[in-house]
């Protein structure tokens, strides 16, 4: 995925569990209906994306969702929140097969996703599966995306997306 | 008309829509013959896919597999996917190019426009077996469909009636094809929805500009669409094609005040951190902001802001449709233009601020009517009971009125009060 960086051996074991912790929070502030939390995230002028693979392997450039900063982010949570007419839905984001790679200074992960809805009446279907494609930063004591895109396997989607992936 | 199904559509004057009309199996067979096979254009590709000899696509008239492909003649031919054999699928890739079509189980290989040009063992084995001495390949070839194309858009139809596709839509279809079409188009990208209602809920849904200001608060708040602007409904002759157009001029803001006055739906505090969505050139003076032609029976070509989509409304069943959108710019867009389209495309689409809403409507409209008695209707009186006619309203559903007109005369459907 990014020859330039070299492989997570080079990680110490700080970034190595910080990284994973960021993944993992991501998900959960997500499942736990928490959105607010998710633009920060990312850093201020992060890229957010979610793709179709069909469009990635075309080679063709249209994104399901393109946000380039943490405001456009935060202005879909309101949107959420105040706006859209969507199915409400419980979420649980289930990831695996992570992998890192590092310069000395930002880092790349992949990791594959199942992200799995379930209905007000209980009924649980999976929504999506697909891969995650990040650049993080160190960001003051933290780690940040810079940029994370959503690679959907299933980009016959159902229905519709509402909330973040 | 021999009549289709036994049924019979309550309102002479399309003012109530049946909800068996999102139920019925029967006639979602129908829909099959009827549409899908009668004399209409349906819609397969655009050119811009198919730019080379042996170029094809697999695309979806109702739920009949087509292969269409691009000809070395430069012309376009378009068969069912399946084998003139044994009809097994034939084509096995969704888009790709090929010179010929072989197909995987017994090697029956077809030229591009579906002639039949080889059967491996044709004269037998060691003397013995084979096809009969008489066998014609000429007579086995790919079940065809008629091709036609306009500025680029590919339409293919199996009935032999099927008018030329200019009166198909009729002229002032044609204008607004033309506004958008005056120059080659870019593809951008493909989005597909899976919504789990009937076909026909999504045809009413852009046929119906009353709900656009009133179910998307983006739309409304943002000023992509208010019923304060400038808005016309357009149809053909048959009233089965319409157009919706509203453009940003002619509004003040008294009267949004007024219109949204009971409506949590308009926000004018509503301010985005970033904007930067809207900082996009468009591409045309008009100030169209909103423009969604449908072409009868299953297309939508559409314009939200600066985004410009087809949008293919593919029957899965009576009551699943995929909703797959081709997302375009133009060949001469430059880097800029090409980023504002990517940038707006966060208006259109399943995860679209706008197009969203239109899936769960769908959906909502599915559910609520799957179980209501069989002699239960919907309301369509929005825009008045008179005739079904243009009307420089967007507080209106004329357009479905009319999409009901002809839907039942192509159905062979009779009215209630008809004259047997």
């Amino acid at each position: 995925m990014t020859p330039a960086l070299h492989s997570e051996a080079s990680l110490t074991a700080a970034e190595f569990r910080d990284i994973r912790a960021l993944l993992d929070a991501y998900c959960r502030s997500i499942d736990t209906d928490r959105l607010e939390d998710w633009p920060d995230y990312f850093v201020p002028d992060g890229l957010y994306q979610v793709l179709s693979r069909e469009n990635v392997e075309l080679g063709l450039p249209a994104p399901l969702v393109y946000y380039y900063s943490r405001g456009m982010m935060q202005d879909r949570v309101t949107a959420l929140r105040d706006a859209l007419t969507y199915e409400p839905v419980y979420t649980r984001h289930l990831t695996s097969g992570l992998q890192l790679w590092t310069d000395g200074d930002a880092f790349a992960a992949r990791s594959d996703f199942a992200i799995y809805q379930t209905t007000q009446e209980g009924i649980t279907r999976l929504f999506s599966v697909g891969e995650y494609r990040d650049r993080i930063v160190r960001d003051g004591d933290c780690f940040r995306f810079r940029e994370r895109a959503v690679i959907m396997d299933t980009f016959g989607v159902q229905n519709l997306i509402a909330i973040p992936l | 008309m021999e009549r289709s199904v036994d049924r019979l559509w309550p309102s002479q004057n399309f003012s109530q829509t049946p909800y068996w009309a999102f139920r019925d199996d029967d006639l979602y067979r129908e829909e099959g013959e009827r549409l899908f096979r009668g004399p209409h254009w349906n819609y397969l590709c655009v050119e811009a896919e198919i730019p080379e000899a042996g170029d094809y696509v697999v695309g979806y008239v109702g739920e009949t597999q087509v292969v269409i492909n691009r000809l070395e003649d430069g012309g376009i031919a378009a068969f069912i996917n399946s084998c003139a054999h044994r009809g097994a699928q034939l084509v096995r890739n969704l888009r790709g190019r090929s010179l010929s079509h072989t197909c995987a189980y017994h090697q029956w290989c077809f030229d591009l426009d579906g002639t039949l040009l080889g059967v491996p063992q044709q004269r037998g084995v060691k003397g013995c077996g084979g096809m009969p001495k008489d066998f014609d390949k000429a007579a086995h070839g790919l079940q065809r469909l008629r091709v036609t194309s306009y500025k680029g858009l590919v339409f293919g139809t199996f009935s032999a009636e099927t008018v030329p596709f200019q009166d198909y839509v009729g002229p002032k279809l044609i204008e607004q094809i033309d506004r958008i079409f005056d120059r080659p188009i870019k593809l951008l990208g493909y989005y597909r929805q899976r919504v789990e209602a009937n076909w026909k809920l999504y045809l009413e849904n852009v046929k119906d500009p009353y709900h656009a200001g009133l179910l998307h608060l983006f739309h409304v708040t943002f000023g992509i669409y208010r019923p304060t602007m400038s808005g016309k409904v357009m149809m053909d002759d048959t009233h089965g094609n319409s157009v919706l157009r509203t453009a940003d001029i002619d509004e003040n803001q008294a009267e949004v005040n007024a219109v949204y006055a009971d409506s949590a739906k308009y926000r004018p505090d509503y301010k985005l951190r970033d904007a930067s969505l809207f900082d996009v050139e468009p591409d045309y003076p008009d100030r169209v902001t909103n423009m969604i032609m449908t072409i009868f029976p299953n297309l939508m070509l559409g314009q939200v802001a600066n985004t410009f989509q087809i949008r293919h409304v593919r029957p899965k069943g009576r009551r699943e449709f995929e909703l797959y959108w081709t997302y375009f710019g133009f060949a001469d867009d430059d880097d800029a233009a090409i980023e504002g389209k990517l940038r707006q495309s966060n208006f259109v689409g399943p995860a679209g601020y706008i197009s969203l809403e239109d899936g769960e409507a769908g959906r909502l409209v599915q559910n609520g009517v799957e179980a209501r008695p069989d002699g239960d209707c919907s309301t369509v009186e929005m825009g008045g009971l008179g005739p079904i006619e243009d009307q420089d309203t967007l507080s209106t559903e004329i357009a479905v009125r009319g999409f009901w007109q002809h839907y039942t005369r192509s159905m062979g459907i009779p009215c209630a009060g008809d004259a047997e």
